[in-house]
């Protein structure tokens, strides 16, 4: 399946050319089509283009809610240099999302492999691997803060029943043991995703494919690393940016579970971002973070698009 | 060849139990009462079930009736408004050629990259201004526009795949374009639409950073932003059986919907445009 083909920005004319030679279309003229897509670019224009002009603006000042606005100029940038809570959110983020992304994938693809075929079982299979992500993961949090409770939790009953603890893990006030709790939940919950991603790209690779290795007598494994795996690795590079990115715009999960603490200890950048602007209500100095953040997500997503299809 | 059957029933029956235990167990415990959820597992208490907390979350305090129908109330909104506005602008994108097309499909698709965690700020001042904040109707708004780059995408590949000439023998009977859209097209791109709604109700149904700043208002939150309500305590002590019970609540519409219209769903994630 070309899927990620199509996710790419295209930016060559959508529409398709009619009535060539002619200037407009009888069956569909041009102001008809203007009029269609107006509103939701007007949606677009408002809700994303002009906040993300307006945050320039911002953050060039240091925009209290009340009070006289200052132009301070490249202040709240120079200031995120000796930030260095901030730097502590950033360092932290990586940290998460080097956790949890190589599991995501070898999980994901491990379960692609499980149902990419017809067998009795894999459709069951598949709705079951793919709930937990639809399910989201703000709910799943919910569940686990009363899993992760000493003594009554889940968690711990199971941990002391196998002898592994004595069952008083208070998960949620300690920083490795959250992060690692966090992880396990990202990891079991999203990696559905992946998976579904995966399987699609694997159902599409033609039989034929595989024919001459499979004269050659090669098995399984040399089969998925000398086919699959180089195939479908547009499709790969495709689910790791969407997993990357979502690590590193990771909010919801640490929020419930941890509110980032204790102190800052799991605070991620989203949460720190969030923190200076509406608890802290610093908006000037958090917006110009914010455009650092999309800064870098643009060029974590271009980088890796980079990288993972240069051997193409 | 058996082996591979063995390995296939060991390990796909294994995984499922992983994935399936959690969600089971949490649907069990909230029919355990809280002070059983609370206290370490005792062999006389544990089995003795009760529906107790989902009475709780419709008589008491924390009202998380009214939450739920904000939730409901935003998400089918977002869906149908998601759904309407796309379906225009694919069919425009699709089949119309006009001079700033390319240019505006361009920024729909830019928008798509642009995430909305990282312009949570300026939005929020911006919605400030519009009088959007603290308003069901901006939290409908917002979720609208962040689903709808995916939803044009997938309703613009939809009309692509419909024959032309379909259309050109509508137009010689008069048919205007709304009419075009309404009933010589809509069985054709219904499943495209459908997949568009499904995601737009899911996303905006279990969505919380937007929830959580958009809204400051008890009576207006929707589920999530109750739901960390509930989990601070802010409605007397914290009750974990309200919080697992509400949790269940949430999940109900998401696995109805998602285990219903698979269909729709798996159709929306080839088109390959979700988002992270």
């Amino acid at each position: 399946m070309s899927t990620r083909t199509e996710a790419k920005p295209r930016v060559e004319p959508s529409a398709r050319p009619r009535a060539v030679g002619r200037r407009g279309s009888l069956t569909h003229p041009a102001r008809t089509g203007l009029l269609l897509v107006t509103p939701a670019v007007l949606f677009v224009a408002v809700f994303v283009l002009v906040p993300l002009g307006f945050a320039l603006v911002i953050s060039l000042t240091n925009w209290p809610l009340i009070g006289t606005v200052e132009f301070s100029g490249v202040k709240n940038y120079t200031a995120i240099v000796s930030d260095a809570a901030f730097a502590k959110s950033v360092l932290y983020t990586l940290l998460y999302t080097v956790i949890v992304t190589g599991p995501i994938l070898v999980l994901g693809y491990a379960l692609a492999v499980l149902v990419r075929r017809k067998r009795r079982g894999a459709t069951l299979l598949r709705t079951m691997f793919f709930l937990p992500f639809v399910v989201g993961l703000s709910t799943l949090s919910f569940v686990t803060v009363l899993e992760a409770q000493p003594d009554s939790g889940a968690i711990n009953i199971v941990l002391r029943s196998l002898g592994i603890t004595d069952g008083t893990t208070a998960w949620l006030v300690d920083g490795p043991l959250a992060t690692g709790l966090i992880c396990v939940l990202v990891i079991w919950g999203v990696s559905g995703l992946t998976m579904m991603l995966l399987m699609a790209g694997m159902q599409a690779i033609p039989r034929e494919f595989y024919e001459s290795s499979e004269l050659d007598g090669a098995g399984w494994w040399r089969q998925e690393w000398e086919i699959t795996i180089p195939v479908l690795r547009p499709t790969i590079a495709m689910s790791v940016i969407i997993s990357v990115v979502g690590s590193l715009l990771a909010f919801t999960q640490f929020y419930i579970l941890t509110r980032g603490g204790p102190g800052t200890d799991t605070t991620t950048v989203v949460q720190y971002i969030y923190n200076r602007a509406f608890v802290q209500l610093q908006l000037g100095a958090a917006t110009a973070l914010s455009i650092v953040l999309v800064v870098v997500v643009g060029l974590v997503t271009a980088a890796q698009f980079w990288l993972l299809r240069e051997k193409d | 060849m058996k082996l591979k059957n063995i390995l296939y029933v060991v390990g796909g029956g294994g995984a499922f139990l992983v994935f399936a235990i959690p969600l089971l167990w949490a649907l069990f415990r909230s029919i355990q009462p809280n002070d059983v959820i609370v206290a370490a597992p005792d062999r006389s208490t544990f089995f003795q079930l009760t529906w107790d907390n989902f009475r709780t979350l419709i008589e008491g305090p924390g009202n998380l009736m009214r939450a739920v129908g904000n939730s409901l109330v935003v998400a089918v909104s977002t869906a149908v408004l998601t759904a309407v506005l796309a379906t225009f602008a694919g069919y425009g994108f699709a089949r119309f050629r006009f001079r700033s097309g390319p240019l505006l499909f361009a920024l729909v698709v830019v928008s798509m990259m642009i995430p909305f965690q990282a312009i949570l700020t300026p939005l929020y001042l911006e919605m400030n201004v519009l009088r959007l904040t603290d308003s069901l109707l901006g939290l409908v708004l917002f979720y609208t526009t962040v689903n709808l780059p995916f939803g044009v995408f997938v309703m613009r590949n939809s009309f692509s795949s419909v024959p032309v000439e379909l259309e050109d023998s509508a137009h010689v009977d008069g048919c205007g374009t709304l009419r075009m859209i309404g009933s010589v097209l809509r069985p054709l791109v219904t499943p495209g639409a459908a997949t568009v709604a499904l995601y737009a109700f899911l996303a905006a149904w279990t969505e919380f950073l937007g929830a959580l700043t958009f809204l400051t208002k008890d009576e207006l939150y929707t589920l999530p932003v109750a739901l960390v309500n509930v989990q601070a305590g802010a409605y007397g002590e914290v009750n974990f059986g309200s919080l697992v019970a509400g949790s269940v609540i949430a999940m109900i519409p998401c696995i109805v919907l998602y285990v219903g219209l698979q269909r729709f769903y798996v159709t929306g994630l080839a088109t390959g445009a979700v988002k992270g």
